[in-house]
């Protein structure tokens, strides 16, 4: 009976993460890092590392030392500098089907962007929202700050 | 003499004192290939256009584009571009005509691809077969795939950093090379691999 319940509460533990989680589909990969970043995923804030995978409605959050890199599968490259928040609003990347979308926001902080396939094909299809206003952008790579 | 050289300094000092004000604002960059393209700020009713690498734009609706120092980005910016992930590459190979036997010269390129994979912290590469347009599509659907499959066993998790390999087959749907139906076509007998 013991061992049935062990059985039942791991089986349970197991499945909330999963039945929280909205998207599954990994989008990207952080690719480099150092010091203190987390990634908040809807069941809570985990520590990012190399290699954490990136999913829509993503925040990542790096404190006064932080600093982190992510690729995602469209070839965007995203790197944010220390006391950065930024989120992954929307991203699809099925150019057979013409699903192409990435929407992101910086909440605060630091940002280096540079466009990839989407915005290559679609570039309509790209914003960066900050607390003031709306980027788009017409294929290339920039940086933008937020401050508080 | 004078008289342009006092609207170039007020010019200046209005540029600087602006410039000075914006807390939130964004900056162009060249491209890594060299290129430019713009950015467009937009709030409630007004848009910012920046088509200069190097200029930037205050994030209000003050609609002033202004001259970013190299000292400021990289006060501003340092860790942000310092944490710049290995740009992807991308690699094609070809094949030999109806099967997944790969060319000479792309058999050739083997050893530069995984040597490129290993550059790559938490590699995740994309491996996309295609066929030319001869034969029927469903079998060029399942031999594009079977290419894709053979390429994606080089890249071994095991021995490399690689977090993921995406096998996908675009069949005869995807051609680099527009031909009519039944057209053998070198370049179109490919393997893509992206390695990010």
């Amino acid at each position: 009976m013991k061992r049935l319940f062990a059985c039942c509460s791991l089986g349970l533990a197991l499945c909330i993460p999963n039945a929280v989680s909205a998207d599954e589909t990994v989008i990207g990969y952080i690719k480099t890092i150092n010091d203190q970043t987390t990634i908040d995923e809807s069941n809570g804030p985990i520590k990012a590392s190399l290699g954490s995978p990136i999913h829509v409605g993503n925040v990542i959050k790096t404190d006064q030392n932080g600093a982190a890199g992510v690729t995602l599968k469209d070839n965007t490259i995203l790197s944010i500098g220390p006391n950065t928040e930024f989120k992954i609003e929307a991203y699809q990347f099925e150019p057979q089907q013409d699903k192409l979308q990435l929407n992101a926001s910086l909440l605060k902080g630091t940002l280096h962007y540079i466009s990839g396939v989407i915005a290559k094909l679609k570039p309509e299809a790209v914003t960066v929202k900050t607390p003031t206003g709306v980027i788009a952008v017409r294929g290339t790579r920039f940086l933008v700050k937020v401050e508080e | 003499m004078k008289t342009i050289s006092l609207p170039k300094t007020l010019t200046f000092a209005v540029a600087l004192a602006l410039s000075g004000c914006a807390k939130s604002y964004l900056v162009l960059l060249e491209d890594h290939d060299g290129s430019t393209g713009k950015v467009i700020f937009s709030d409630a009713g007004s848009e910012t256009v920046v088509e200069q690498a190097g200029f930037g734009a205050a994030l209000d609706n003050s609609k002033t584009v202004f001259k970013v120092e190299q000292e400021k980005i990289n006060k501003d910016f340092g860790r942000a571009l310092a944490s710049e992930p290995v740009l992807p590459e991308t690699f094609l190979l070809y094949f030999e005509t109806g099967g997944t036997k790969l060319t000479a010269d792309s058999a050739a390129l083997i050893p530069k691809i995984i040597e490129a994979a290993g550059k790559h912290p938490a590699a995740d590469i994309s491996v996309i077969g295609h066929t030319d347009t001869v034969g029927d599509a469903s079998k060029n659907e399942k031999l594009a795939n079977e290419r894709a499959v053979q390429v994606s066993k080089l890249f071994d998790a095991g021995k490399m950093d690689v977090k993921e390999v995406a096998v996908t087959s675009h069949g005869e749907k995807n051609l680099l090379i527009k031909t009519g139906d039944e057209t053998s076509e070198p370049r179109n007998r490919r393997v893509e691999v992206t390695i990010r």
